[in-house]
């Protein structure tokens, strides 16, 4: 632990006690049935803070068991972290099959594109293959979700806030990563005794501020995003007008034909 | 490097600014849903005062006030014909955008949405855009485009029609529901 500095394992402790809390409020609201796969996360991150901390302590900062435990354990924490995602926009577009089939499509393309995008750009700087990787799946993850997230507004699905905080925290998580990543690289690059430490203080900071903002939002159970029927939208507006849109539709052709053929009677 | 840097930090504030925008509270929708009702009270579209512009945009007009009008009255015919074709095409537009409010409230609702069919509907909106800009920009520089407002008009019209199948054949399919509801034999309903 000598390599960290005061400032990075003050925060580091900060954020896994925080993260411990996420854990506790999960299961204390319940809310741990409804995500699991968010639950599975949570804890996972936990258990990635242990493995981290005893390879640490046992093989010292810079040994290469510690950068392999890091990186290893942080490619299960990714995978968790795009089936929570999954998890929670099933949760939201359940009652909407048709943009559900969509939205996964969405999620799938626009995650493949840009992560292979960002794989290319690798080219054969492999000292950096690392950091660089990991940029990229953020940034790849960061604009599925946001693609997800504006084939949602776009078909005016209602999101309770709660869910939205969620996907949120992902969002913001992922694009403080992608600055923090290409900042972190261009620092050390320049030579800055200080790059690591930025990179991990922004980094842990950011999580930090995630997993309160998630702590606070689970204390409450998750409302059952499921509605029964039509969401109250969207049902409203289909009821009152599905009738009238068909007559003033009608209308509307049968006037602009009628006005296309006395312009080409009059040609 | 720094180039990267700059891109990527463009890239990360331009998907923090799309995602506060997606994940922004319903209001805008409400206001559209009152928009509507007005609209029908209205009792009719927009569209139908399109003989009435063509009437008010003809450059024959324009020459007979030149020719026998007093001074200055042709100019002031001009400017108030113009503002009025303006309001047209934006009433237009607004006729447009809750047209399409409809249409993804059916998709919301359809079980299965066809990719091609939604990235169409967005060609389609795309398309209307650029001729509504174009027009609006002939109109405030003093041109006034007859065959382009009668383009955006008849796409209006194209985009009603599809609508209106769709509706149609939602409609038929809750008559099919409705009918499979009532019959003896409920085990078997598979609606969708």
């Amino acid at each position: 632990m000598a390599g960290l500095t005061e400032y990075v394992r003050w925060l580091w402790g900060i954020s896994v006690v925080i993260q411990i809390w996420v854990c506790v409020v999960l299961f204390l609201s319940g809310n741990f049935r409804r995500i699991s796969l968010f639950t599975g996360y949570v804890i996972w991150n936990i258990a990635q803070a242990g493995i981290v901390y005893f390879t640490y302590i046992e093989f010292g900062l810079r040994s290469r068991i510690a950068l392999e435990a890091a990186w290893m354990s942080q490619g299960i924490a990714q995978l968790f972290r795009v089936l929570a995602t999954t998890e929670i926009l099933r949760l939201i577009l359940r009652p909407y099959r048709g943009i559900w089939a969509l939205g996964w499509r969405v999620l799938a393309v626009g995650f493949g594109v840009v992560f292979s995008l960002a794989l290319v750009a690798l080219g054969t700087n492999f000292r950096w293959a690392i950091v660089v990787a990991d940029r990229g799946f953020h940034l790849a993850f960061g604009v599925a979700l946001v693609a997800c997230l504006l084939l949602v507004r776009y078909y005016l699905i209602p999101v309770h806030s709660a869910y939205k905080a969620l996907l949120a925290g992902f969002c913001f998580y992922s694009c403080t990563v992608v600055v923090a990543n290409t900042v972190g690289r261009l620092l050390s690059v320049q030579g800055n005794p200080n790059s690591q430490m930025i990179w991990q203080l922004v980094t842990i900071g950011a999580f930090t501020f995630v997993s309160i903002l998630w702590a606070t939002v689970l204390r409450n159970p998750l409302p059952e995003p499921h509605q029964k029927g039509m969401p109250p939208d969207v049902k409203g507006t289909y009821q009152e007008i599905s009738s009238q849109i068909n007559e003033r539709l009608r209308r509307l052709d049968e006037l602009l034909s009628r006005w296309w053929k006395l312009e080409a009677a009059q040609q | 490097m720094n180039l990267a840097l700059f891109a990527f930090i463009a890239i990360v504030v331009v998907l923090l600014l799309l995602l506060a925008w997606a994940l922004r509270g319903n209001g805008q929708h409400e206001e559209s849903h009152s928009n509507w009702k007005t609209l029908e009270e209205s009792g009719r579209s927009h569209v139908s005062f399109l003989p009435q512009m063509r009437q008010a945009l003809k450059s024959e007009d324009e020459g007979f006030l030149a020719r026998t009008g007093p001074s200055g009255l042709r100019a002031r015919v001009n400017r108030e014909r113009r503002r009025v074709a303006l309001s047209y095409i934006a009433a237009l537009r607004q006729d447009f955008e809750e047209l399409m409010r409809v249409s993804r409230a059916i998709a919301a609702l359809s079980p299965q949405v066809g990719v091609g069919q939604e990235f169409e509907r967005l060609r389609l909106r795309a398309s209307f855009l650029w001729r509504y800009r174009i027009i609006w920009l002939s109109l405030q520089t003093g041109f006034a485009p007859l065959p382009q407002l009668s383009d955006l008009s008849n796409l209006l019209s194209a985009y009603s029609v599809r609508l209106e199948e769709a509706m149609k054949e939602m409609g038929e399919r809750a008559a099919l529901v409705a009918d499979m509801v009532s019959s003896p034999d409920r085990r078997r309903i598979h609606p969708i």
